[in-house]
């Protein structure tokens, strides 16, 4: 498969120590349009909306730090951890800059997790990506679809 | 018989040229030579090689700027003002300068390259600041997600400095990592303990240094410490204490708190100590810090669960902190002699303490804490 010059830039940019040390592709071994394109198609067969999915990822993020850095309940369902860290994550694509944060999001109906940050949100809301299978901050359509 | 094998021998022997050529241009182009680090107009100089970054360079000498990611540019911290002419800002470090900042030439020094001399301005503090090797004679597990680890320092063995300050660990490349990076703990032993170095990590889900010290750390590693830094620190006044933290921004007060008591110190202050927790399995130091209660007659604890669990029992104040701590204020707290207030959590507990502390008499400029976020 032939990348362009963009596609090759924001491949590179996602490995291990350019954006953040672990990196956004996990153990994730296909190019990055074919994971999009993956998670793209599990969006539409569950229903889903990226806008409407990143609304409700803020909503919790937003509530959750009511807490104050401990964790709270949200929407009698959630148990919400917000933790801050010192910096900022560019997004790979190079179109902003997102405040350095862990959001972690227990749901206490599924006993699923989920762990996101600002440049998660940002991620799926305009590139529609839900980082590589392995990344700890993967976005999972299917984990998705259960917790919210 | 061997003709096939001009094609690559010629190949290789073009490229093995092609790469002399780069390796020669190279040590001529970035050749930098010797600069000069000239530090707060004299008052410290150094000659050393050119071409690498003003921050590693540094620290080198032996003068460390704090840094969390290690250099890579991705946490804003090692920020210094430079007086000379090193060029425009990177588009590297644009997102983690203001704007006054940017007017007053304030760099990050992992992304200035030593072409030639430069003066640069440095906190007078940062000269005390030194790397220590240390081996970890414990670990014990405070919560389900919170450890104690004490470091013996072995070179240099003994460290200087005021309760609340912090200090830099530097995890090294595990796993799947290959870089080494540096993250900021407010210490949790006593300055009179100059031995050791005792800190509490907080495990962050997917964070690289919490997940280090919690699955990976034991007892008899070797680790290195960068310190100490901070401004975080007691005030001598008579005004009392107003001290408020969660989960691992107990460690500086922990520290505060049994050096008032080793000497004595501060003997008008009255201290309140507020400490929120979500339940009983996220609460820590209860029989420790109610023991300091009787030994410190003016030390007042007052911790509070904001969503106690039946299995917990409590009786002891429930809410968010913020609520029980405007409660106090209003109702408990005497200003007879003044009041300041220290704070050590995330921007958002930090912030939301601020607004109830202004609003219940609490000067701004008397509000003190550390900035890790």
């Amino acid at each position: 498969m032939k990348y362009t010059q963009i596609e090759r830039a924001v491949q590179e940019r996602m490995r291990p120590g350019h954006i953040t040390a672990l990196g956004l592709l996990g153990d994730d071994q296909r190019p990055v349009a074919d994971i999009m394109q993956a998670d793209s198609e599990a969006f539409s067969r569950l229903g889903m909306d990226f806008d409407q999915v990143a609304d409700l990822l803020e909503h919790l993020r937003s509530a959750g730090q009511d807490g104050l850095g401990e964790p709270i309940t949200v929407d009698n369902r959630y148990l919400v951890s917000t933790g801050d860290a010192r910096g900022v994550l560019p997004c790979p694509w190079n179109d902003g800059v997102h405040h350095k944060n862990a959001i972690t999001v227990q749901d206490q109906r599924s006993g699923r997790t989920i762990i996101y940050s600002d440049l998660s949100i940002h991620l799926l809301r305009v590139h529609h990506f839900c980082q590589g299978k392995g990344s700890p901050f993967r976005l999972d359509p299917d984990t998705l679809a259960a917790i919210l | 018989m061997i003709d096939f094998l001009y094609g690559p021998l010629i190949t290789a022997g073009l490229a093995a040229g092609l790469a002399l050529v780069i390796v020669v241009l190279d040590a001529i182009v970035n050749n930098y030579g010797d600069v000069k680090i000239d530090i707060n107009e004299g008052q410290r100089s150094y000659t050393v090689r050119g071409g690498a970054n003003l921050l590693g360079t540094m620290a080198a000498e032996g003068v460390f700027v704090p840094s969390a990611c290690g250099g890579r540019g991705s946490c804003g911290a090692c920020k210094v003002r430079v007086l000379s002419d090193v060029g425009p800002h990177l588009p590297t470090e644009l997102p983690y300068l203001s704007a006054e900042e940017v007017t007053q030439n304030v760099r990050l020094a992992c992304q200035i390259k030593l072409k030639k001399d430069i003066a640069i301005e440095l906190a007078e503090e940062l000269f005390s600041v030194k790397k220590f090797q240390s081996t970890v004679s414990s670990i014990k597990t405070i919560t389900h997600d919170i450890k104690e680890a004490v470091f013996r320092l072995d070179n240099p063995g003994e460290i200087e400095f005021m309760a609340g300050q912090y200090v830099q660990l530097v995890v090294p490349p595990y796993g799947t990592f290959k870089e080494s990076v540096q993250r900021a703990y407010s210490m949790s032993s006593k300055p009179g303990d100059r031995q050791a170095v005792e800190l509490l990590i907080r495990l962050v889900p997917g964070g690289i240094a919490t997940t280090w010290v919690h699955q990976f750390l034991k007892e008899g590693d070797r680790v290195e410490l960068v310190g100490p830094f901070g401004e975080f620190h007691v005030r001598d006044t008579t005004a009392a204490m107003v001290c408020v933290a969660g989960g691992s921004g107990m460690a500086p007060f922990k520290s505060m708190f049994y050096d008032i008591l080793q000497n004595s110190s501060y003997p008008e202050k009255e201290i309140w100590y507020f400490f929120g927790a979500r339940s009983g399995r996220d609460m820590f130091y209860l029989d420790e810090l109610r023991q300091l209660e009787t030994l410190l007659p003016r030390f007042h604890f007052v911790p509070a669960l904001s969503e106690p669990s039946s299995d917990d029992k409590w009786t002891g104040e429930t809410g968010l902190i913020t609520d029980v701590l405007e409660r106090f204020l209003k109702e408990r707290i005497g200003t007879a002699k003044g009041l300041e207030g220290y704070l050590c959590g995330s921007p958002g507990m930090i912030n939301a303490c601020t607004t109830v502390m202004t609003r219940n008499g609490i000067n701004l400029e008397k509000i003190y804490y550390d900035k890790f976020a």
